[in-house]
């Protein structure tokens, strides 16, 4: 049988977190959580998840730092880092790809139905990557 | 600096659009929890509904999609009022982004017996704008002309070319607006006493919103009223 592939969910509201890592944990991914942007940062080095789900209003350090940070650090670098976060504005979208996000979701506009779907898309292009 | 009071407390306009934006942007984050329950739920994911528990929910859910359309209306309030209004121009296919708005306005037009017709007059180039903004603009417009119309309405929509511009219209045989409305129908937040009645659930920013995003786009919009006989909103684009 496969191994569980493991998202990290970065997201300080804890009523979100709990309806992302359900609704994930449903689908049958492994979900690690980080409620602050240092220790999600901590959880990416230390746990070298297969995806990252990342909000951008975080306490400690940003959402935009943390995707920074992972993308000049070589061990995770290739770790596809998905946005999610209820900054909608064109120029916060364009700074989220520049920085080197996969996709940007914004909460108020995606389905929560939708995300097991987006998260496997990216998993499946990041193993073919890897190929 | 103009002043508004509210309770013992006055307000400069700009702290007011401070604190507007500031609690919509934080009303956002419970409001996208709330819709994402809602959408676990209908989905069965955590076990069957009944039809009537179904019903329920899918009428808690459209309510809470007008909230966030409500807050997003605020937040882009502010920022017409603070300058930060981004568009992201690109060249697009206005036909075609009219033809959208017409589309996915169908179910609502049908259910408030109103007919939406398209004339396309001449080639309509593409156009360097937002789509996304100009998009929200015709749908307002569209939205606003079913909503504000009694019995059988008659939305006739063109798009044509006048000289270096694009002219979109949008005529209704709805309400009107009288002359002593006129001035204000742009004005944020404003909402006519008439239109009230037949929409109890406006906000009074469409107008105002649109009026920003085509004036930016480089256009201008206005319109055209008869009391009781109907309304005519215009719009221009240039081509570039």
């Amino acid at each position: 049988m496969d191994q569980k592939k493991k998202i990290l969910l970065i997201e300080d509201d804890k009523f979100l977190l709990k309806l992302y890592s359900d609704k994930l944990n449903r689908e049958g991914f492994e979900v690690s959580m980080a409620i602050t942007g240092e220790e999600g940062l901590g959880k990416v080095a230390a746990e070298k998840p297969d995806l990252v789900l990342l909000d951008i209003i975080l306490p400690q350090k940003n959402g935009f730092d943390i995707l920074s940070e992972i993308k000049l650090n070589s061990a995770t670098k290739n770790i596809p880092v998905i946005i999610l976060t209820n900054l909608g504005q064109d120029s916060d979208i364009k700074t989220g790809f520049e920085l080197g996000a996969v996709d940007y979701l914004v909460k108020t506009d995606f389905s929560i139905t939708k995300l097991p779907e987006i998260v496997r898309k990216y998993l499946a292009s990041s193993a073919q990557h890897k190929r | 600096m103009p002043k508004q009071t509210i309770g013992h407390a006055s307000l400069s306009e700009k702290k007011i659009t401070e604190v507007t934006s500031v609690i919509s942007h934080q009303l956002k984050t419970p409001l996208a929890g709330i819709k994402s329950s809602l959408e676990i739920l209908l989905s069965d994911d955590l076990g069957p509904l009944t039809k009537s528990q179904k019903e329920y929910l899918e009428l808690t859910l459209s309510g809470t999609i007008k909230m966030i359309q409500l807050v997003k209306n605020l937040l882009d309030a502010s920022r017409v009022d603070e300058n930060r209004m981004q568009l992201n121009s690109e060249r697009s296919d206005f036909v075609k982004l009219v033809q959208e708005v017409i589309s996915d306005l169908a179910s609502f037009a049908k259910a408030k017996n109103s007919s939406i017709s398209l004339a396309i007059k001449g080639d309509i180039p593409f156009l360097t704008i937002d789509p996304t903004r100009v998009q929200q603009v015709v749908n307002n417009l569209i939205y606003n002309a079913i909503r504000y119309t009694k019995g059988k309405g008659d939305i006739r929509v063109s798009i044509e070319r006048d000289g270096d511009n694009i002219l979109f219209t949008s005529l209704d045989n709805g309400i009107g607006i009288s002359d002593k409305e006129k001035k204000k129908i742009f004005t944020k937040y404003y909402r006519s006493p008439r239109g009230v009645v037949l929409a109890t659930d406006g906000s009074g920013l469409g107008l105002f919103i649109s009026k920003a995003i085509i004036v930016q786009s480089g256009g201008k919009i206005w319109f055209t009223s008869k009391l009781d006989k109907g309304t005519t909103f215009y719009f221009t684009l240039p081509i570039r």
